[in-house]
């Protein structure tokens, strides 16, 4: 049996400020995740910004998983990190800079 | 043969819930996987910017074993999985899940599902009248040479503004086509905005929400619609089966790239700053041919 997979753009072309989160996606079917972010527009310095993976039980309250990622601070740049074993919701939470913006596309590629 | 087709059918424990037309057409089954159902995405050029506003909110649909905060999973229909479609914790937000095929015969196509939906449960409340509306629309086209571009919209309008309403609606009035771009190739037109959906005739209808909004219940939906002629055939609700004499697609002219386009969607709306959940498990449609 092949295994299954699935592509979900989880946040696309969205100006990031401050504290910002993904919206929730639920995945209890995959075993493996890799979570891309490629950066389509910035504006300050968002340059030392990362990214943190959030585990939940509801997809309601939320914790970090651990996993953290550099947010892509140039246009273009695409940065990646890897997770298993997550339960049924991921998502992905930042702080970017004051006066510093990324506008994001956030890639969840699935596996079982 | 008939006759046979029918009890084979019947006695199949997926498909004997469904009442198809001859011929199936698919038949998604989401513990399966995603089936094809996709987010729908609006039309751009250039760049993401110039996307429709209401387009650009649009999420992805997941696979969901339906995970509450107070008991676990409550599981699907038929297994574990079913397609969830969900807006953003914004009143008025909404969401549109997407499968994209075209039809071989221009004639009856029956669209049945077992659906629910709910409000996200972040509250220790009823919540009964935070979604605002969760409904079922295709999008159709003529065969080449045609001149139509075919929109049924069918809706149930649980709630606006906190007030009960708990009625199906339809949707016949076009909205203004918008250009994308500077190519003169890209067209854009939101559809699903608040205005023009006029009530199915006697089709006010209370669904069951049950007790708290952590437990959920499947509802039988079938759609009957023809590509021949344009126009609705059947719709049915659980017991109730309502007329469609006076129901109407909406209709637009054709479009350059859709010729014998088979779309079917489902979309979401949420009437209070929480996120609304549109669970469908599963899905048949089926033709006459």
């Amino acid at each position: 049996m092949i295994r299954r997979s699935f592509t979900a753009v989880i946040a696309r072309n969205e100006k990031w400020t401050g504290e910002v989160a993904t919206e929730p996606y639920e995945c209890a079917w995959a075993g493996e995740a890799i979570l891309f972010l490629r950066a389509l527009a910035t504006t300050g310095n968002p340059r030392g910004a990362r990214a943190r993976v959030q585990i939940s039980p509801d997809g309601i309250h939320w914790v970090d998983e651990g996993t953290s990622v550099a947010m892509p601070a140039k246009v273009g740049q695409l940065t990646y990190c890897r997770v298993t074993h997550f339960g049924g919701y991921l998502r992905l939470a930042a702080k970017i800079p004051p006066r510093a913006s990324i506008k994001v596309l956030v890639t969840l590629s699935l596996k079982e | 043969m008939e006759n046979v087709v029918q009890a084979i059918r019947h006695a199949d424990p997926r498909l004997g819930k469904f009442d198809p037309l001859r011929r199936i057409i698919y038949y998604d089954d989401f513990d399966e996987g995603y089936n094809g159902w996709i987010g729908l995405i609006g039309n751009y050029e250039g760049t993401l910017d110039t996307m429709l506003p209401g387009y650009a909110q649009y999420q992805q649909p997941m696979l969901s074993p339906v995970t509450m905060w107070d008991t676990g999973s409550h599981g699907a229909h038929d297994g574990t999985y079913s397609l969830k479609t969900a807006t953003r914790p914004v009143k008025g937000a909404q969401n549109v899940s997407i499968k994209r095929v075209t039809f071989r015969h221009a004639g009856a196509i029956q669209v049945e599902c077992y659906f629910t939906f709910k409000p996200e449960a972040s509250e220790l409340q009823l919540s009964e009248l935070d979604v605002r509306s969760a409904g079922v629309l295709l999008d159709l086209q003529d065969a080449e040479g045609g001149s139509r571009r075919v929109m049924p919209h069918v809706r149930y309008l649980n709630a606006l503004d906190g007030k009960a309403m708990a009625k199906w609606q339809y949707k016949k009035t076009a909205v203004p086509i918008q250009k994308i771009g500077t190519s003169g190739k890209t067209i854009s037109h939101y559809h699903l905005v608040p205005e023009d959906w006029e009530d199915v005739p006697g089709g006010t209808q209370k669904l069951c929400y049950n007790e708290i909004p952590t437990k959920i219940n499947w509802h039988y939906l079938k759609i009957g619609f023809e590509l021949k002629e344009m126009r609705f055939l059947a719709f049915q609700c659980n017991d109730r089966v309502f007329d469609t004499s006076r129901m109407a697609p909406l209709i637009i002219p054709a479009m350059a790239n859709l010729w014998c386009m088979l779309n079917l969607a489902f979309f979401v709306e949420t009437d209070v700053d929480k996120r609304a959940f549109f669970f469908v498990d599963s899905v048949l449609v089926s033709g006459e041919f």
